[in-house]
């Protein structure tokens, strides 16, 4: 049923966001032109396509946001939930669903970034430049090491986006407890939840004082190892307790208006 | 075994008792009308039933379960309002429904949507809010479900709709299923009904079948709520 739920769910963002990556990448090729060795370096028209560039990236970084907050709060607790709610389909599998969504999404917002940041090189005359690297020298720099580190900084984003989207779940749902004024009471939640961390952090230092020293003199792999690897467990662990805040409440205490 | 068991159901909004140690037993092959005045706890009951709702107290029975996950593969909710994604198409509505419930028919749904004429094209957005009311009730109405939950599904809408509407329920509910309706427009629908439910304040105040209403008391259902909702 996961399955079922992703199929619809995401589209449902995709509708909004990829006309906004067409337009993104057509901003980057504006932008491209300007600062390209084709153009006659008219300043005003170079600052005015890279207004227009980084206008359309906040766009989309507000856009996923509210559809990431829209989505779950319409479809779960707000009149789509009448329909939602009822699909013979597990909480989890419901929340489940969200995430993994959102999450896709703000990969793909990555690479989109990446694919305009290539169209702002190639139409920028960069890409000359750009196949005339010495590859084999840049390959000699990547030792086992470096793809490793590359992975572990990947999952540390994608953990860390995670993270980010179920505290905004969490929220959400804690504030939809509240009699009335369910946004405001949302972000007192939302608020109160940081907090939350950071107390735990705090406390993680206690019985972990060498990681705070650590953070400041990383000098090799290993000892960066030892500061990523918790940190991704840690964000792991907010994940799974945010994930089972929201399964608890929309089973046990979900009351729609 | 009755389809639905309601035992002393109690649900409480802060101040307010919406239900009422409700006590209930349904049977299948009927149609029982949920009647009530405004804000007397009909589309509470209907959302409890559909595990929309916490229960304050009591529980409810359906084929002996809880509401969770195995009922509602059996119950068919209309709810008093659209709750369908309103970018989406006829079409794609189809599809919705018939991957999440195997007791969805796409050949009935398809046959009475091309009866009201619906362009399966047309994204919900894009319709009127009869034509959503009716869509979202066609497509409920082609699973065969065994409890079918309606609430409201005759409000807002014209006379000829109102018609149709009960037609469409009539015809394509199963004789194993039990349909509530709940409405407080009774004239309407008393002529499908096979049993009713009066609830003033989140109390039932009767549980009697239409026919004993028509024949022993001699009154029209309708009649009968004027009398007992008097104000």
């Amino acid at each position: 049923m996961l399955g079922k739920l992703l199929k619809y769910e995401i589209p449902a963002l995709g509708r909004k966001l990829v006309p906004l990556y067409i337009a993104w990448a057509a901003a980057a090729v504006f932008l491209g032109l300007m600062i390209g060795p084709l153009q006659g370096k008219s300043e005003f028209m170079i600052v005015i396509s890279a207004l227009l560039y980084t206008g359309v990236a906040t766009a989309i970084f507000v856009m996923a946001i509210v559809l990431i907050i829209q989505r779950y709060k319409n479809s779960l607790l707000g009149d789509e939930a009448y329909f939602n709610m009822v699909l013979p389909v597990s909480t989890s599998q419901h929340i489940a669903n969200k995430l993994i969504s959102a999450l896709i999404w703000i990969f793909l917002t990555g690479v989109a970034a990446l694919v305009t940041a290539l169209i702002i090189g190639l139409f920028g005359g960069a890409f000359f430049e750009f196949i005339h690297i010495n590859w084999n020298l840049v390959l000699q720099q990547i030792t086992g090491n470096a793809i490793l580190l590359f992975i572990e900084i990947l999952i540390a984003i994608f953990v860390s986006s995670g993270k980010t989207v179920m505290q905004i779940y969490a929220a959400i749902t804690i504030g939809h407890q509240a009699k009335s004024h369910t946004t405001l009471a949302s972000i007192g939640a939302y608020i109160g939840i940081l907090i939350f961390e950071s107390l735990i952090g705090r406390l993680f230092l206690v019985f972990y004082p060498a990681f705070e020293k650590m953070t400041t003199q990383i000098s090799d792999y290993a000892q960066f190892q030892m500061i990523m690897i918790p940190a991704i467990l840690i964000s792991v662990a907010f994940i799974a307790v945010y994930f089972l805040v929201c399964k608890v409440l929309l089973e046990k205490r979900l009351n729609l208006a | 075994m009755a389809r639905i068991n309601i035992n002393n159901l109690t649900k409480q909004f802060e101040h307010v008792t919406a239900l009422d140690d409700v006590t209930l037993e349904l049977e299948a092959g009927q149609i029982v009308g949920l009647l009530g005045p405004n804000g007397s706890g009909k589309t509470t009951l209907i959302k409890l039933m559909n595990g929309l709702l916490t229960p304050t107290d009591g529980n409810i029975l359906i084929n002996d379960m809880e509401p969770g996950i195995e009922t509602k593969k059996i119950v068919a909710y209309l709810p008093d309002r659209n709750a369908l994604p309103d970018y989406m198409t006829t079409d794609k509505l189809i599809n919705l429904y018939e991957d999440f419930f195997e007791d969805f028919n796409r050949a009935k749904a398809e046959a009475m949507i091309n009866d009201l004429g619906i362009d399966p094209r047309l994204t919900l957005k894009k319709m009127s809010k009869g034509t959503k009311e009716k869509l979202q009730l066609c497509l409920v109405m082609a699973r065969d479900a065994q409890v079918y939950l309606l609430d409201e599904p005759i409000g807002g809408v014209d006379p000829a709709t109102r018609d149709y509407i009960l037609r469409t329920i009539i015809s394509n509910y199963n004789e194993n299923a039990v349909v509530i309706i709940s409405t407080h427009l009774i004239a309407d629908i008393e002529s499908v009904l096979d049993d009713v439910i009066f609830i003033r304040e989140g109390k039932i105040v009767l549980h009697e079948s239409a026919e004993m209403i028509r024949e022993e008391k001699e009154e029209s259902i309708d009649q009968l709520f004027r009398e007992v909702f008097k104000c």
